[in-house]
């Protein structure tokens, strides 16, 4: 009796929600694709997106005690591994999951290579990933800066200097990376602006169009002696 | 459908496209120029700074020195240090050999090692001779060298500093 | 690639996802454990191995070696190994900008530049064994990048880095490429053993490498922690830094004992007038730049001093909470274990920080201590004019008269080692700690000092 009154109700509740938002539309478009067989390998992908969705939510409870000022932290990043409760676990979460996800995407690159699957129809899924992983290069190296210790500090030094390194324009991209010429608060304040919001945001948008050329081709089927 | 109304649609659309170009502009310049700009600032300031005195320095051995520059970025004052190395040619006051002691790879800071008369660069490795140059390893050129110096009456050494 | 290839393409892939799973709830299944396995090995390393602590940066102290993130240290390395080829290697920007420029853009256009339609690996050896030997020099040049490339001794281990890092790659990728144009189809066999002898050669030359380069010192400075920590390895500094013209509780106003400075007048430290009006940072910059004018020396690294800025931070915390009423000290260590009745101390669980925090500022090389340093067990027992100072079992060995009071004097009865610590005595438990180990002849370590310890019978 109980049950039936309850999934009456549930049904009353999903038409109407289906009704405005298209939940079976939205089943039907990308849940309920059929797709090649696979194996483990082709978890690779979506272990990229997980581990930089994992990356944003530990990335946005850090920058709740976080202060990316010179004097502060160092600071506070000793604050949130001693004082904050569960700290050490959100920033040692944060800290390997960068490791781990620039393998992840690393190790998904070279599956995609090995299988080919960049060929036709999927090259520019191919050029958005390769994006994709400059990208988080790039959150990896703003990111390493931030705790402003000496490890940070002089591996951002070497880094922008070997950016200074290219030809003609080096000078300029050195200062603009460093915000003049020493590395200093504002060269702190810009990596932290990059880190948190505009390379995560670059990112997003081409995850979406990565995913959106995903659903659109569908998974690729691993090749076989007569491809 | 009249040529009238085709155009009108044209011109709707290329007064949007026109409109959002401008706001476009309008935003870019502003925010390229915020983002650029302290890449674009000049600062020099000079000045003659003393790094020693000739009776602390022995003919032949590099006499290690440092001194603090303030530079202003953003809203902050920094001093950063620079140092080298002042070497006696002779007896001579005036002969002297001054070598900093960044080095000349990606600037990280060089040591005297006096059993093998080398600076090593524990970075990537790199020696220098006594003269500042390159005897092994990636620096594209010799210790740079403070030729700006000066020796008063009293024995202090000092070099001038320039600052970009 | 022409229109019926596309079709066929298509075609085929309509009946592979007709014979194949769903997306929901196959695919997302195995998506879900994966998600699931490295969540779980996340927690397990942020609990079990965590972050590793690293001492504030210090834009003075250039001495530290820089390394990049780990997985950048394939290009430090290149970068290295190529500054030692002759006459290109001074140039920088080839491998800094161009080398890595064009694998980039290989990789990134790699869709319009392998244009065949071929998938299947027997069809594609060439592009696979040019990743492999990549992948494979990758892989080797980050397990290399903390060994030494040029300087004393590093000759053997040099010419190794380079022919494993730069010279097998490098002659297996044109090795490769001369193979597909000149052989073309019959090349393939060919060039699975070429990619298959590069890495292994690589692997090899490696192995070799870490096996017979020196261990690696890595620049591992103390890093104070927690608060605890910090104002402890601030009062060791202060310790040794500090005492001689301020002493240990900061109030000495007249600098006795100090060569040079004798009867100089300085403000307490240790009072409201200072703590309340300077903040940290004020306290830092005194301690970097010194009072130079007054006499005080700098002590930043900087200013051609010691200390690193985390260190001088260690002491100024360690001065805020001990004299600043308004900072409650924290719960903190014990100097040394306290001694149970009938337990001998040892020199490196008890009389070590004992000697740290009382002695080594004046019983160190450069200081007027009568040639008795004390930096070390072996300096303890053996240094001094005055020799020996510690006699095992003699409770009139010199270091314990002095230490209780009582001063040494000389034939004519002038003062030869005046009582210790000068300003104030060591407190009673500190005492009888070094009673006791004298007493007991002097074990260096916890064991030896647990054999000769007993424990007292209860009386009846």
């Amino acid at each position: 009796m109980h049950s039936i009154l309850r999934s009456t109700l549930w049904k009353k509740v999903y038409d109407w929600l289906d009704e405005r938002l298209g939940l079976q539309n939205l089943y039907a478009a990308v849940l309920d694709r059929p797709e090649p067989l696979g194996n483990w390998w082709n978890t690779l992908g979506s272990a990229s997106a997980f581990l930089f969705l994992l990356q944003g939510a530990t990335g946005i409870f850090l920058t709740v005690y976080y202060t990316p000022s010179p004097d502060h932290a160092y600071d506070s990043i000793q604050y949130i591994m001693e004082g904050v409760a569960f700290g050490w676990l959100i920033r040692g979460i944060h800290h390997w999951g960068a490791t781990l996800m620039v393998l992840v995407v690393f190790i998904h690159m070279l599956r995609v290579f090995a299988t080919a699957s960049f060929k036709y129809p999927r090259e520019l899924t191919w050029i958005v990933g390769i994006g994709l992983l400059l990208l988080t290069l790039g959150m990896g190296f703003t990111g390493y800066l931030l705790p402003w210790n000496q490890r940070a500090f002089w591996a951002t030094t070497v880094g922008t200097e070997i950016a200074g390194s290219v030809p003609f324009i080096g000078d300029f991209i050195l200062k603009a990376l460093r915000g003049g010429p020493d590395l200093s608060a504002l060269t702190l304040q810009r990596f932290f602006a990059a880190h948190i919001w505009m390379l995560p945001a670059l990112m997003a948008a081409l995850i979406g169009v990565h995913l959106y050329l995903v659903v659109r081709h569908g998974e690729s089927a691993h090749p076989d002696p007569e491809d | 459908m009249s040529p009238k109304e085709m155009s009108r649609r044209d011109f709707i659309k290329l007064t949007t496209a026109a409109t959002g170009g401008v706001m476009g502009v309008a935003l870019g310049v502003p925010i390229v120029a915020y983002l650029i700009h302290p890449a674009l600032r000049e600062g020099s300031k000079e000045d003659w700074i003393n790094i020693g005195n000739l009776k602390d320095m022995e003919v032949g051995k590099p006499f290690p020195f440092t001194f603090t520059r303030t530079r202003i970025n953003g809203w902050e004052r920094t001093s950063s240090s620079f140092g080298g190395f002042v070497i006696r040619k002779s007896e001579t006051p005036e002969d002297l050999l001054i070598l900093s002691s960044r080095c000349t790879h990606l600037a990280c800071r060089v040591h005297w090692v006096d059993e093998s008369g080398v600076f090593n660069c524990p970075c990537h490795d790199a020696q220098f001779g006594r003269e500042g140059e390159v005897l092994n390893g990636p620096p594209p050129r010799p210790l740079d060298r403070y030729t700006d110096f000066k020796v008063d009456a009293e024995g202090n050494v000092s070099i001038f500093i320039e600052e970009g | 690639m022409n229109e019926e290839t596309k079709q066929k393409i298509n075609q085929k892939y309509a009946r592979q996802l007709d014979k194949g799973e769903r997306f929901w709830p196959d695919s997302i299944f195995k998506d879900v454990i994966m998600a699931f396995g490295i969540f779980t090995l996340l927690i397990l390393l942020a609990t079990f191995v965590g972050v590793a602590p690293e001492p504030k940066a210090d834009p003075s102290d250039s001495s530290y070696i820089p390394r990049p993130e780990w997985y950048f240290l394939f290009l430090f390395k290149f970068l290295a190994l190529y500054g030692q080829i002759p006459v290109i290697g001074k140039i920088e920007w080839p491998a800094t900008v161009l080398i890595p420029g064009i694998a980039m853009a290989v990789l990134t256009l790699l869709p319009f530049i392998e244009k065949s339609p071929y998938r299947y690996y027997g069809k594609r050896v060439l592009p696979l064994s040019v990743m492999t030997i990549f992948v494979v020099s990758m892989v080797t040049l980050t397990l290399l990048a903390n060994v030494p490339t040029t300087g004393e001794g590093v000759y053997v281990l040099g010419i190794l880095q380079i022919l494993g890092g730069l010279v097998v790659p490098g002659v297996g990728f044109a090795a490769l490429f001369v193979m597909a144009f000149t052989l073309k189809e019959k090349a393939a066999k060919l060039m699975v053993w070429t990619a298959g002898s590069a890495s292994v050669l690589m692997v090899a030359l490696t192995a070799v490498t870490l096996i017979i380069a020196p261990p690696h010192t890595s620049t591992e400075s103390e890093v104070a922690a927690t608060l605890p920590d910090q104002i402890i390895a601030g009062q060791d500094l202060y310790s040794l830094y500090c005492v001689e013209c301020h002493g240990d509780d900061g109030k000495v106003t007249v600098i006795e004992g100090v060569e040079g400075l004798k009867g100089k007048v300085i403000g307490a430290i240790n009072d409201t007038d200072t703590l309340y009006t300077f903040t940290d940072e004020t306290l830092a910059n005194i301690i970097i730049y010194g009072q130079q004018n007054q006499g005080m020396p700098p002590y930043g690294i900087a200013s051609g001093g010691e200390l690193t800025r985390s260190q001088v931070d260690y002491i100024v915390t360690f001065m805020r909470y001990s004299w600043d009423d308004r900072f409650e000290m924290p719960p903190m260590k014990p100097l040394f274990p306290p001694l149970a009745a009938g337990e001998v101390p040892s020199y490196d669980v008890h009389i070590e920080p004992i000697v740290k925090r009382y002695c080594i500022s004046c019983h160190r090389q450069g200081k007027d201590n009568n040639n008795y340093w004390m930096t070390s067990f072996d300096e303890v027992i053996n240094t001094g004019d005055n020799a020996p100072n510690l006699e095992a079992g003699n409770a009139e060995s010199i270091l314990l008269l002095t230490i209780q009071g009582t001063p040494i004097l000389d034939d004519n009865g002038d003062e030869l080692i005046g009582v210790m610590p000068p300003s104030k005595s060591m407190r009673p438990d500190v005492i009888d700690a070094w009673v006791r180990w004298v007493m007991a002849g002097m074990p260096k370590t916890a064991e030896d000092a647990a054999t000769l310890s007993v424990t007292p019978t209860p009386t009846p």
